[in-house]
């Protein structure tokens, strides 16, 4: 028996004619198989042959009369493939048509029809770049001929191809099949004319070729741009890629401008930001993460973030902000740049929030925030503050606006019920930070101890050892893996001297008015909880220790008694009752994620839902149309696996300057320098981002990729398809789509 | 692949189906790692169509004593087997087509120093203008380089002929170089069910080398000046050597039987000869082709024959005139044209045969063309329409 298989190159046709001689040497037959080799690579039409036979086989030739024919690529079916194929023999064509309607065609086979690319593609079979349908369509063949699935699936598993199983069996169930009708038409085709043969010594002049080789690609490359894994983790959905990307082939005003377009607190983010893009960034697994959070502060330190501009509204809405803090002020600027007129009410003095009265400043200085709230402001922006607001305020600021954004944090603090906390010299680490915030001039003395690992504990840890504290220790409950303070603040911590103790839980403070030693009982830890963290578990086991003060940082939840008692917020809406209001929570309140970037990317979502909820009440929205901002799905980001890492050489991240330790703890000066310049962003990969690198245009075997103003251009009707450029380019800026060649 | 029961039930020899390149793989690795106890395995690798699957096997192996390595040429290839051998290891390569023309100076080198290195040619279309598929007119090029040269038919065949080779080139008798040839893609690229001997099999099979001129402690001269009398010494004894290898070629045989089960062919294939008046001689695949059409003459009642030659070099003159004699008609099938002469086969063979016969010349096959039996039935009903031998018969198959 005879086989003979017609592909393209690169559909691994002589791989399909091996799977097929595999499959007959399991049933104890003798077996060939071979290629037809020439210099044509990818999408130029191949052959490739099987013989099976009981005997010995010594025949050395190609297949010429083949008993069965597979067709690999439909756009390859033509009287010249069929040549030769014995009446009756089973003609399978990968294809999306019915077999009745290539019966028509080709009268007097047997036909099977299977979609092997669509299934192929679905089941994710071949490189990155191309699908490869040869271990499907072999499904379909055994079928056909009868041989059980259990044959094809043994000769899988010994030829490592067992991952392609699934499309193959359902190419096997899948395959269409009817029977021969009629005739087969006879071929005609005498000997092969061929070319004349040209003699070497006369010296031909090659002719350009007129052969449109773009009519065998069955597949084609696309510059398509994918989602980078930085723009997909931030989640104030900054551009993150493209403010990196326009500081090196831009400027530094480009870069600013495109940090503006989604946040006005850049310099801040560029400070106090625990910078999940760098979390999702690839080059963290290859080298270290591209310091993004240094670029931006870099970027907008040069030049400040917030956008002038704002859109011309004949009738602006009035709406209310409630809380100046990070959510407030990007809710605030977001519908201020809509052209709506806005107010914030803050209790305290000034804007910022947690920004002001939480952070330290030797991790914020005061004028970098206050240059990014009168960038804000500039906008026209209208302030009320000093008086903290009431649940009966509320109705009547509804009255007054045309909606509201309740963006009033997190105002409830965990405290401790344990024997002793009511001493002196115990209290809530976010008074002390505010204290010190806003009126400075505390002095500690002897040993502090912080309770807790976030954010809020590494802060007073630090702030302590700076207002005069001789030794400062923070008491965590779990291990320090799991402490949830930004990294590098546990560093800085843990260089300016701070002890720490792990897997600690106070049970009792001891003093006489005045605390003087605090009891902790040792932890262990237990399964996962629901936040995937290993719950604590308290011994008995116990040691007190000396103290002269203790601050709490045990978390803090919203507030809800802000809303009057009808109101509820549901899914970061407020409703009365069951009536949906014109108003959205946002940031802490609506949310509780506790970062500065998540309350950015809340407050801008929150701004975008209430014009929409607003607006549409009426019949012609005015102004541009109402974006509201979506987290991007993480998972569709670029992956790792699909940058060529050998286009970047390695190069370690450029570190933040900052002040020396044994400095730095006698002031509230701010610790971190920042990066000299913007050199860091060379280290970007661009993940899903065409940088114009050319690689595409040098590895094009054809030759076919132009440069066109700023990108490239293929030129179709020589494109063969082979994925070369989408496998080379560095970055996946391009991918393979189902060919739309109108030769085809 | 499998696990099939031979004959002798000592052994249960996988079956693979693979192609001849990596059969040829799989022989140097099994015949290398036998040499482990002694000096060990190694060799320059270069790749060229339709040699490179062979050599990327041969690199992904690991060898307990020795190593691949790879280089920028063919010519620094064979210059680092030369290397290898000296220091009493075992040594191979593989290369084609221009990459042989390339490699040529240190081809002769490696005979005249009578290092027992082994390599694997794939017969490919000397160029420009640029062709890859099969012609014999490569190693033909480097038939008196004083290597042995043995032609392959089938995918078992290179693999028995690889191991074959090594004892054959390293037997004291005879420490020559061997090329074993196959045809491009007809064999190298083509995958059958192959046997693959099992590495204790083939330790019993190969000795350890023990190259008597190996470079050791003591520093030696290589290749210096050989004046007019010791060049004559020379060469007198590389011929002598080769006057011993139809007699160590069969104690090969012998031991290769008793070894895996298996013959491997005779330095001359006979096929249907022993009543035989016409006989067709061709070298390669093409024998496989030639007996076809010698079953469909003997079905005519024609007295035809097929005379395969596998070991060109030594020239195997005492078989090729046993088998011969007597016979009237001979058709010599070359894959290779010496521009000017004709084939080199029939060349060779007018020698042999004497002049009273016809010994008719078809030069066919060249750059690749598939030679079908029909192309054969057409030499044979030439042959037979024969009085007398005329010019060669250049003729076109593709």
């Amino acid at each position: 028996m005879e086989i003979r298989l017609h592909g393209r190159g690169g559909q691994g046709g002589v791989t399909c004619a091996k799977i097929l001689a595999a499959v007959y040497a399991r049933l104890g037959l003798n077996v060939q198989t071979f290629g037809d080799y020439a210099s044509e690579r990818s999408g130029a039409p191949v052959r490739a042959y099987t013989r099976v036979s009981e005997d010995p086989i010594t025949n050395r030739n190609k297949v010429y009369h083949p008993d069965h024919l597979l067709v690999l690529d439909p756009t390859l079916l033509g009287k010249e493939v069929v040549a030769g194929l014995v009446a009756g023999g089973l003609l399978l064509v990968n294809s999306t048509d019915s077999p009745e309607a290539l019966q028509q065609r080709f009268p007097g086979f047997r036909l099977a029809v299977v979609d092997a690319t669509g299934i192929a593609r679905k089941h994710k079979i071949g490189t990155r770049s191309v699908v490869i349908v040869n271990t499907t369509i072999a499904g379909a063949f055994v079928r056909a001929m009868g041989i059980s699935l259990e044959v094809l699936e043994r000769a899988y598993q010994e030829l490592g191809f067992f991952s392609n199983f699934p499309a193959a069996k359902e190419a096997y169930d899948l395959v269409a099949i009817s029977e021969p009708e009629g005739e087969p038409i006879p071929d005609g085709a005498g000997p092969a004319g061929g070319v004349p043969v040209e003699a070497l010594t006369d010296h031909q002049i090659s002719q350009p070729s007129n052969l449109q080789t773009g009519s065998w690609r069955t597949q084609m490359p696309e510059y398509v741009d994918h989602l980078a894994p930085c723009n997909a983790w931030c989640p104030a959905g900054n551009d993150v890629i493209g403010f990196v990307q326009a500081a090196i082939r831009k400027s530094v005003q480009d870069a600013s401008h495109v940090l503006g377009r989604s946040t006005p607190l850049a310099a801040t983010c560029g400070r106090v930001c625990p910078a999940p893009c760098m979390e999702g960034c690839n080059r963290a697994e290859y080298d270290g993460a591209v310091n993004i959070r240094g670029l931006e502060r870099w970027i907008a330190d040069q030049k400040p973030v917030a956008q002038s501009e704002r859109a011309e509204l004949e009738q602006p809405k009035r709406f209310a902000v409630l809380g100046g803090g990070p959510a407030g002020l990007a809710a605030a600027y977001e519908l201020a740049r809509e052209g709506h007129r806005v107010v914030i009410f803050e209790g305290e003095k000034k804007l910022g929030g947690v920004l002001r009265t939480g952070i330290p400043e030797y991790r914020l200085p005061r004028p970098v925030l206050d240059q990014e709230v009168q960038g804000i402001l500039d906008l026209g922006v209208e302030v009320q503050s000093g008086k903290f607001l009431a649940a009966e305020d509320m109705p009547n600021l509804l009255r007054e606006f045309d909606g509201l954004i309740v963006a009033t944090g997190l105002q409830k603090l965990r405290s401790l019920s344990i024997p002793g906390n009511d001493l002196d010299g115990v209290q809530q680490g976010i008074h002390f930070l505010h204290r010190l915030n806003l009126e400075g001039g505390i002095r500690l003395r002897g040993h502090v101890v912080v309770l807790g690992g976030g954010n809020t504990a590494m802060d007073c840890a630090r702030s302590a050892l700076r207002c005069g504290a001789e030794k400062v220790t923070v008491a965590y409950r779990r291990t320090e893996k799991e402490m949830p303070a930004i990294r590098e603040e546990i560093e800085e911590a843990h260089h300016e001297g701070i002890h720490f103790l792990y897997q600690r839980q106070p049970v009792a403070l001891h003093g006489d008015g005045r605390v003087k030693s605090l009891v902790l009982a040792e932890v262990e830890m237990g399964e996962p909880d629901d936040s995937g963290r290993r719950r604590p578990i308290v011994t008995e086991r116990t040691e007190a220790i000396a103290c002269d003060a203790v601050l709490l940082a045990l978390g803090q939840s919203a507030d809800f008694d802000l809303l009057p008692e009808a109101w509820k917020l549901q899914e970061g809406r407020l409703y009365a009752g069951e009536k949906a209001l014109p108003a959205f929570g946002a940031g802490d309140l609506a949310t509780g994620d506790g970062t500065v970037t998540h309350a950015i990317g809340s407050g801008r979502r929150s701004a975008g839902l209430l014009l929409q909820a607003v607006l549409a009440e009426e019949e012609a929205a005015p102004g541009r149309p109402i974006q509201v901002f979506e987290r991007p799905d993480r998972s569709k980001a670029v992956p790792i696996t699909d940058i060529r890492l050998d286009h970047f050489a390695r190069s370690p991240a450029s570190k933040e300057a900052s002040l020396p330790a044994e400095e730095r703890i006698r002031t509230f000066e701010e610790v971190n320098r920042g990066l000299p310049d913007s050199m860091e962003s060379h280290r970007c990969f661009s993940c899903g981002h065409c940088t114009e690198c050319d690689t595409c245009l040098v590895y094009c075997p054809e030759g076919i990729v132009h440069r066109r103003g700023t990108g490239y251009e293929v030129d179709y009707a020589f494109c063969k398809g082979c994925g070369i450029c989408v496998e080379e380019c560095p970055r996946k800026a391009m991918e393979m789509v189902p060919t739309t060649c109108p030769s085809n | 692949m499998s696990a099939q029961s031979h004959g002798n039930g000592a052994y249960h020899m996988p079956i693979e189906l693979i192609s001849a390149n990596h059969a040829a793989a799989k022989a140097a690795t099994l015949a290398g790692r036998a040499n482990r106890n002694a000096r060990g395995f190694g060799g320059g690798v270069y790749p060229i169509t339709p040699q490179t699957e062979c050599i990327e096997l041969l690199c992904r192996q690991e060898f307990d004593k020795g190593k691949i390595v790879r280089v920028e040429s063919e010519h620094s290839a064979m210059a680092v087997c030369i290397g290898v051998s000296l220091s009493g290891a075992r040594a191979f390569t593989a290369s084609a087509s221009n990459g042989l023309a390339y490699m040529a100076e240190n081809v002769v080198a490696a005979s005249y120093y009578r290092l027992p290195i082994l390599m694997m040619a794939v017969n490919r279309t000397l160029g420009p203008p640029w062709n890859i598929w099969v012609d014999h007119g490569d190693t033909l090029m480097l038939r008196d380089t004083g290597w042995m040269q043995i032609y392959c038919e089938n995918n078992q065949e290179v693999l028995d002929s690889v191991l074959l080779g090594y004892r054959l080139a390293e037997d004291p008798r005879v420490l020559l170089p061997v090329m074993i040839c196959q045809d491009a893609f007809v064999l190298s690229h083509t995958m059958m069910l192959t046997d693959i001997p099992e590495q204790e099999q083939v330790d019993a099979f190969l000795p350890e080398l023990d190259l008597p001129h190996r470079v050791a402690h003591q520093a030696v001269t290589l290749g210096g000046l050989d004046f007019p009398h010791e060049t004559e010494v020379h060469r007198i004894q590389h011929h002598k050597a080769t006057k011993n290898v139809p007699e160590v070629y069969r104690e090969c045989q012998d031991a290769f039987e008793k070894a895996f089960g298996r013959r491997p062919p005779d330095r001359v294939v006979p096929y249907r000869m022993d009543d035989a008046e016409v006989v067709l001689v061709s070298m390669g695949t093409t024998t496989s082709t030639a007996r076809k059409v010698v079953d469909a003459a003997r079905e005519k009642g024609l007295a035809v024959g097929s005379l395969g030659v596998r070991m060109l070099r030594p020239f195997p003159e005492d078989l090729l005139r046993t088998w011969l004699q007597g016979k009237e008609k001979i058709g010599v099938l070359d894959r290779d044209l010496s521009p000017g002469v004709g084939g080199i086969l029939w060349s060779e063979l007018r020698g042999v045969v004497g002049g009273d016969r016809t010994v008719q010349n078809y030069v066919l096959g060249m750059g690749g063309g598939d030679v079908l039996p029909e192309h054969l039935q057409k030499v044979l009903d030439d042959l037979l329409a024969r009085n007398c031998a005329g010019e060669p018969e250049l003729m076109e198959v593709a």
